[in-house]
């Protein structure tokens, strides 16, 4: 134990970034007593960066979350009191973040809903001795010890609404176009999988930069060259609402069917109601979705947050699983010692805006939806049931 | 012709002509006062957020025009006299005042209508036949509009009695201050052109671009790599740079990708600095 | 004698925190030429862009026609009528000879027919860039755009520097006219000759400081050439 804690407190002196009694403190985590009372949720969500335009529906989501457990007891009995930082900060930055959180705060669990690359840098600072929930889709394999995971996989973005839509559209063809970096590698070689086993073909393949003044005039040439009959598109952001603008520009909306990865409703309103024709969308969840949890949720979200409340979207939406997530989780292991929570995730049911999800090698089967967007907003037109996350964390 | 190779030729076109048009303000401060405008594309984005205002006030979109010159007139003035002008001859001040104005004015934009994206409508959905190709009108347009705006400001620069004086102005300053052309009010409607020109191409541009704060560091890089290449002396070395990078970034994604594009043009601007830094057409 | 047209008084400044002029006092009245002689680089040339506005004076007042000219920019000073034909680079290189005369006014051809008439060498090269000329060539198209200014003071900063003796001549010729009808002229020369020809007074500068000023016909060749040369 001694071994750990020393490049801390040597990062401590060297940063200056901790506070003064954190290293001195620092033992009593060691023990990891827990003061019974209030009970410290820290959370990443992008408050700054490209990202931050989720920042707020984040924030309030996970603020209706909790406040619903306070009104209901708290946590095993203890109050859950929330301690924001910035996920959209570099990682370097988040790492250090996590370490004050760890270290002088004595946070209870992180939740987090950021990339993955912070992802990595609070993993990498936590070293799984405090409890981590991460929330918002992404590219899977993410097994370290005590790291549960509530986001969307590729498996269940993709697998259902390949196979639907190959069948449905008979589409036989196929172009994929995403941003250049883990999430659509990923989320394409599943997509190949699905296609080919669907006995369809992939007749382009290309990435651009990401974080890059992309344009997409040369990729819809290409597209319209190649006249496949479903576009698979993993770009993120900007990107994608620029691509799908100038395909539809191109007038390619009325002959090609497109499948986007990353769109919810705030990156539906960027593309515009003239551009999502032929448009469709696979999550775990939109604000359209008729449940009647849903509608209770909403109808909860809106009272709290009132008539300026950030928009519903899948990020932002996904903290309020991954809070309960966090609820389900403490409550089950009975505290938070990490190998009592590891033994609690394993078939463990929490609630999520639209039903229950259940967790499974630290990952969560849960219902997807297929969505064809109207205009700016999103159809439910398929709604696939308990599907498998492919993950195999122990 | 092949319309896949038409449709190809025709995104170069728009590329590069509305690269021109962005650039072009930036060239015109830079060659008469030598201020390099680090808040170009601020000015760029100032404009595409005036065509989304005009659009949420259910106006026809020509009416972002006068509202973008309206708006660009009145921050180019004050920011010619507050911070520009206090600094010319101290090139490396300016660029640091300039840099901060930049962020002040993302800033600010982002305090109004936040960090989200916001989107303009196409004015024109349509598209054209072009010799077998669909083009999509608007886009055609804006091409047709940039080049006219650039040819038009060349002709103006070369007959024109203002544009005279402005290449007095450039080629000798103290000279063109005793033959009694008025260099302060000169500089200062430069700059103000400048600004108007980048928030014009900002309006044209808001309906093909995703409208955010952070749209104008885009633009700024890229006419960077235009003045790398084309030179800072005149109208000529701002068109033929602007060929240069726009052309060939989109060629070279037309026949590969995105990222060998932006990878050629890197590597042109860095041998042009290395072996030919005062570009194709230098300052004379 | 009535008030002088042009006078500065106390005249102190440089590039910077250097100093390269001090207190230099002169006056110039209508119809009268005044020459500021002295050897290359007593500050002459700085003198000139002080009193034109070029440089801000450390110290002095200029006085131009009753009106002090403190704050004034270059080109404020020549719409009150001072106008300037600078010793380095006397034109724009990048314009036609053309351009050159017409910047500021239309092609007004009764303003330079005696003029070029006198220097046919620029009629004929009217559409050349002014860059392509030799510099007596560039002295001469500066001096008629000088000359045919209606401004009732004219500054210029060594006018005959690489001008055939010839056209000298005419230069001088012209600056008598130009006396005649009522113009003040301070003229920076290093021909002492031609300075003699058309000075009313002489001011002789040494380091930046005037140590010799008063009437041209009191004072005698030799005693200013001294001043000249090393």
């Amino acid at each position: 134990m001694q071994k750990i804690y020393k490049p801390i407190s040597r990062r401590h002196f060297v940063a200056g970034a901790l506070g003064s009694g954190a290293a001195v403190a620092a033992p009593a985590i060691l023990t990891g007593a827990q003061a019974a009372g209030e009970l410290k949720m820290a959370t990443f969500y992008a408050l700054s960066g490209p990202g931050s335009l989720f920042g707020p529906t984040q924030t309030a989501v996970t603020k209706l979350a909790v406040d619903e457990i306070n009104a209901g007891g708290g946590i095993g009995g203890r109050k859950v009191t929330v301690i924001p930082s910035d996920g959209g900060a570099p990682p370097a930055e988040a790492a250090k973040a996590a370490i004050r959180l760890m270290l002088r705060d004595k946070v209870d669990i992180v939740v987090g809903s950021h990339d993955s690359a912070v992802r990595e840098a609070i993993v990498a600072a936590l070293k799984g001795r405090v409890p981590y929930v991460y929330t918002p889709l992404y590219e899977g394999g993410e097994c370290n010890p005590n790291v549960f995971v509530t986001a969307d996989t590729p498996q269940q973005q993709v697998q259902p609404s390949i196979t639907w839509l190959a069948k449905t559209l008979g589409a036989k063809s196929y172009y994929l176009i995403g941003n250049d970096y883990v999430w659509p590698r990923k989320t394409n070689e599943q997509a190949k999988k699905y296609i080919a086993a669907a006995g369809g073909k992939v007749v382009g393949e290309e990435y651009v930069p990401l974080g890059a003044p992309n344009k997409f005039e040369d990729a819809v040439t290409r597209i319209k060259a190649k006249k496949p009959d479903l576009v698979v598109i993993t770009l993120v952001g900007g990107d994608n609402i620029n691509f799908n603008r100038t395909f539809a520009g191109f007038g390619l909306d009325k002959s090609i069917k497109r499948i986007s990865y990353l769109l919810e409703e705030q990156t539906l309103a960027g593309i515009g109601d003239k551009s999502s024709n032929g448009l469709y969308s696979a999550m775990s969840y939109f604000e359209n979705e008729k449940s009647e949890a849903n509608a209770k949720f909403k109808a909860a979200y809106r009272k709290a947050a009132g008539a300026k409340a950030p928009p519903l979207a899948m990020i932002g939406v996904d903290t309020y699983g991954g809070v309960n997530c966090a609820k389900a989780l403490i409550e089950k292991a009975g505290g938070t010692d990490a190998a009592k929570l590891m033994a609690a995730a394993s078939n463990l049911n929490y609630r999520t805006p639209t039903g229950t999800g259940v967790m499974t090698n630290r990952h969560v089967v849960k219902d997807m939806y297929l969505a064809e967007c109207k205009g700016t907003s999103f159809d439910i037109v398929e709604t696939f049931k308990a599907v498998a996350h492919g993950q195999t964390c122990s | 012709m092949d319309p896949i190779l038409t449709t190809n030729i025709l995104n170069v076109v728009y590329e590069v002509s509305t690269l021109a048009v962005v650039v072009l303000g930036l060239a015109v401060v830079f060659g008469l006062l030598g201020v390099m405008n680090l808040a170009h594309g601020e000015f760029v984005m100032i404009g595409a957020y005036c065509a989304f205002f005009v659009q949420t006030q259910n106006l026809p979109f020509l009416a972002a025009v006068p509202v973008a010159l309206l708006v660009c007139i009145v921050l180019g003035l004050a920011v010619e006299r507050i911070l520009v002008r206090p600094l010319y001859a101290r090139p490396f001040d300016t660029l640091l005042a300039t840099w901060g104005l930049s962020m002040l004015l993302r800033e600010g934009v982002e305090a109004v209508y936040g960090r989200g994206f916001k989107s303009v409508a196409v004015p024109l959905t349509d598209s054209i036949d072009v010799l077998g190709a669909d083009y999509p009108s608007y886009r055609l347009l804006l091409a047709a509009v940039s080049i006219a705006l650039v040819a038009g400001l060349v002709w103006w620069f070369v007959r024109s009695a203002t544009g005279r004086r402005i290449r007095a102005v450039v080629n000798n300053p103290e000279l063109a201050g005793s033959v009694g052309i008025p260099v302060t009010a000169l500089a200062r409607n430069t700059f103000v052109f400048g600004c108007c020109l980048a928030a014009l191409s900002g309006v044209l541009l808001a309906p093909l671009m995703p409208v955010q704060p952070m749209l104008g560091l885009d633009f700024i890089l890229k006419s960077f790599f235009v003045l790398v290449v084309g030179g800072l002396g005149s109208l000529v070395g701002l068109i033929s740079g602007s060929g240069v990078i726009g052309g060939v970034e989109s060629i070279v994604s037309a026949f590969f990708d995105r990222t060998y594009g932006y990878t050629t043009v890197l590597i042109i601007a860095i041998l042009f600095l290395w072996l030919r830094p005062n570009g194709l057409f230098p300052r004379t | 004698m009535s008030a002088p047209l042009f006078s500065f008084a106390g005249v102190t400044g440089g590039y910077g925190a250097t100093t390269v002029v001090r207190a230099v006092d002169g006056e110039v009245a209508a119809g009268e030429a005044c020459c500021v002689l002295g050897r290359n680089g007593v500050g002459k040339t700085t003198l000139m862009r002080l009193l034109t506005g070029h440089l801000p004076l450390q110290s002095g007042a200029v006085t131009f026609g009753g009106r002090p000219m403190d704050g004034l920019a270059p080109d404020e000073r020549h719409g009150l009528g001072l106008i300037y034909c600078p010793q380095d680079r006397p034109v724009f290189d990048n314009l036609s000879v053309r351009e050159n005369l017409t910047l500021m006014a239309s092609a007004d051809a009764d303003r330079y027919a005696p003029l070029l008439a006198a220097f046919p060498i620029l009629e004929d090269r009217m559409a050349q860039s002014a860059g392509t000329l030799s510099g007596g060539e560039r002295k001469i198209l500066s001096f008629v755009r000088g000359a045919a200014e209606t401004g009732r003071l004219l500054l210029l900063d060594e006018p005959s520097e690489g001008v055939q003796q010839e056209n000298v001549e005419r230069m001088a010729a012209f600056l008598h006219e130009a006396k005649a009808a009522g113009r003040a002229l301070l003229i920076v020369e290093q021909n002492l000759a031609f300075a003699l020809e058309i000075a009313d007074r002489v001011i002789v500068m040494d380091h930046g400081e005037v140590v010799l000023a008063g009437n041209a016909a009191d004072m005698t060749e030799a005693t200013l050439a001294a001043h000249m040369h090393v």
